[in-house]
């Protein structure tokens, strides 16, 4: 039990919580609550050395921004 | 051996001052100052060449993204 | 890095967290996705993993940059 290990499974409670009931129930705030438990899993995978995955992980998360970000738009655009 | 301290209770004060603040505008300056305390903290973290490599590459990263969001804020407000 | 630092850094990351939960203008929820940022990296600094942290602090801000335009259409409308 490591202080990172500890640390990043109250982040990640904290942010799925926030991504599931948001307190303001758009897209956009969804969207950056979303980054939260990025953050909370980033710390779990450094706790157990995973240094490949850690980098894999937040290239994904970026590229996963990315990719929402142009569909909330479209969305946004046809309403 | 205590700069370390000192520069992390500067972030943590800066943190709590910057959650604090109701002005956006206003939090900009203290997200800035927990910004430098950060990169001096990694600094002083760890004795090793690359450390100097990655607090560059923090402080280049955070003052970005700090100055596209204070554009970002100042630029939608004057337009709308 | 003591428990002293674990407590400090830990506080700037729970802070970050819990603040961009509870904030309901957008401006002010990415600037505490940066705060989260801030109290994060210095774990992993510890751990050694220093191009990991290199690769982290220059992915994180693109990709808050890449949720910006929304926010500028988002204010523009209103």
């Amino acid at each position: 039990m490591t202080p990172e290990f500890i640390l990043g499974c109250i982040i990640l409670i904290i942010g799925v919580i926030a991504a599931g009931f948001p307190r303001e129930k758009t897209y956009l705030s969804r969207l950056i609550n979303l980054e939260i438990p990025a953050f909370g899993l980033l710390l779990i995978m450094l706790a157990y050395d995973e240094m490949l995955a850690l980098m894999t992980f937040i290239a994904v998360t970026a590229i996963s921004t990315f990719v929402l970000m142009r569909v909330i738009e479209r969305k946004e655009a046809a309403r | 051996m205590i700069a370390i301290y000192v520069v992390a209770a500067i972030a943590v004060f800066a943190v709590i001052r910057a959650t604090i603040e109701r002005n956006t505008g206003r939090k900009l300056p203290y997200v800035n100052v927990m910004n430098f305390a950060v990169a001096g903290a990694v600094v002083l973290l760890l004795d090793h060449p690359l450390a100097l490599a990655a607090a560059a590459a923090y402080f280049v990263g955070s003052t970005l993204e700090a100055n596209a969001v204070a554009s970002t804020y100042a630029g939608g407000e004057r337009r709308g | 890095m003591d428990e002293i630092l674990v407590l400090l850094f830990a506080a700037v990351a729970l802070i970050g967290a819990l603040g961009t939960y509870l904030q309901r203008d957008p401006f002010n929820k990415l600037i505490a996705i940066g705060i989260t940022y801030g109290g994060v990296l210095p774990f992993i600094i510890d751990r050694g993993y220093l191009d990991v942290a290199i690769v982290v602090s220059l992915i994180i801000p693109i990709s808050t940059i890449i949720i910006l335009p929304l926010m500028r259409r988002d204010l523009r409308d209103t």
